[in-house]
């Protein structure tokens, strides 16, 4: 076998295996997991014990806020550090929120050198208002928004370390659609030249698109369990990604339930084509419509600017290109067999 | 066969434990690097085993193939 045969199987496993190794070490940003308490009275002293991620509060003066808006924040009055991941911030909390709403929502955000800036959205819940928002405390001092240098991947609550499943589970869909799409390319040539190859590349590729596809469900169910609670949430993207699974899967009963050879090829052809374009509303048009846990939905873009960020797709990218590499060998073994199967049969 | 995958179970299960445990002391990243390094030979290892065991099965169809074009 010449190397130019190969050197793409080989590849496939190099990409798959860095992102295994970068996505698995390569630390998170710095963050806050959680604060104590999370409800004050306005004009009081709030003491507020603070829980980091990575962060390095007894390394280099840490500087916190509690921010409301662009040009309100509140400047902690003082700061007590108990160790790199824990401190105690003390806020005096104004009497006057602007607008009239009783209870406001305040933004922790933390700032050292080493770590950069870190924020908890809607960190503590404050009641009472005095209206009009002119107290002393509020200012806009507040350090510009600055990440920490190095390479590391983004901080989010409620996900934490589970955001490098974007190496594992998404890019499993990524490469299935690729799969699948060389899946159709193959039985839009069959229908066209009726080549019986045409026929086994094309459910050779089928058969790894599937692959692809049960994996990322069940990758995608034991990820649910961890963020959302349960491993099947009847959540729209699951349950289309379970529909488009069953279409394909009813692709390889099709095949195997015809006794006439060129029949069946054909029938599975068609079919095929007809599955592939399911796949365009049941996987982006409907979840994408409708509200649903995963990231895209209710209108949205799906798997934006929020999801993924420049170091990220360093090993995001290279995954997918890995997994369509990997997945083809898988393809390229099973249509070889079947081509071997079909040359034993039309000998005996 | 079937001692050889027995035996990688046992191996997968208390050389991932470590990892697990980190989770509920909630050790952050650098204190639990160390065992993250634990994790990363785990899987390496399946994988690889995997892309191995792909492998051999290409080359016994290249050789049936050989075998077929001379026939």
């Amino acid at each position: 076998m010449k190397f130019k045969d190969y050197w793409w199987k080989i590849l496939g496993v190099l990409l798959i295996a860095y992102s295994f190794v970068a996505g698995l070490l390569t630390p998170l940003a710095p963050g806050i997991v959680k604060v104590d308490p999370v409800r004050s009275r306005s004009g009081g002293t709030v003491q507020m014990s603070v829980v980091g991620y990575n962060s390095h509060y007894n390394q280099a003066a840490v500087d916190a806020w509690l921010k409301l808006d662009q040009n309100r924040s509140i400047s902690a009055s003082e700061i007590a550090v108990q160790d790199a991941r824990h401190l105690t911030a003390t806020f005096a909390l104004p009497t006057s929120f602007p607008g009239t709403d009783t209870i406001n929502v305040l933004s922790l955000v933390l700032y050292n050198e080493i770590d950069g800036h870190s924020i908890l959205p809607g960190a503590i819940f404050i009641t009472g208002n005095d209206g009009g928002g002119n107290d002393s405390l509020w200012s806009d001092d507040i350090i510009q928004v600055d990440e920490a240098s190095g390479f590391h991947f983004p901080f989010r609550n409620i996900l934490l370390e589970t955001i490098r499943n974007t190496f594992f589970h998404v890019q499993l869909w990524m490469a299935m659609m690729f799969i699948f799409t060389v899946s159709l390319i193959h039985s839009i040539a069959f229908l066209r030249k009726r080549n019986p190859l045409s026929d086994h590349k094309a459910a050779a590729y089928a058969s790894a698109g599937l692959l692809l596809g049960l994996l990322g469900i069940c990758t995608g169910a034991i990820w649910a369990k961890n963020s959302w609670g349960a491993y099947w949430s009847f959540d729209v993207k699951q349950n289309m990604a379970a529909i488009a699974m069953l279409i394909y899967a009813a692709y390889f009963i099709l095949r195997s339930s015809i006794a006439d050879r060129d029949v069946a090829r054909r029938f599975s052809a068609v079919y095929n084509i007809f599955a592939f374009l399911m796949l365009v509303p049941l996987l982006y048009i409907i979840p994408r419509m409708t509200a649903s846990l995963h990231p895209g939905s209710g209108g949205n873009p799906a798997f934006g600017s929020e999801d993924l960020d420049n170091t990220m797709r360093m090993v995001f990218y290279p995954a997918i290109i890995g997994w369509i590499l990997f997945s083809s060998w898988i393809a390229n073994v099973y249509w070889r067999y079947l081509q071997l199967q079909e040359n034993l049969e039309s000998q005996l | 066969m079937n001692q050889k995958s027995a035996l990688l179970c046992i191996l997968f299960m208390t050389l991932s434990s470590p990892w697990l445990r980190a989770a509920d002391t909630g050790e952050d990243f650098f204190q639990a690097i160390g065992k993250m390094y634990v994790v990363v030979a785990v899987i390496l290892l399946i994988f690889i085993g995997l892309a191995w065991y792909l492998f051999t099965l290409d080359r016994k169809i290249s050789r049936l193939e050989k075998k077929q074009k001379y026939e």
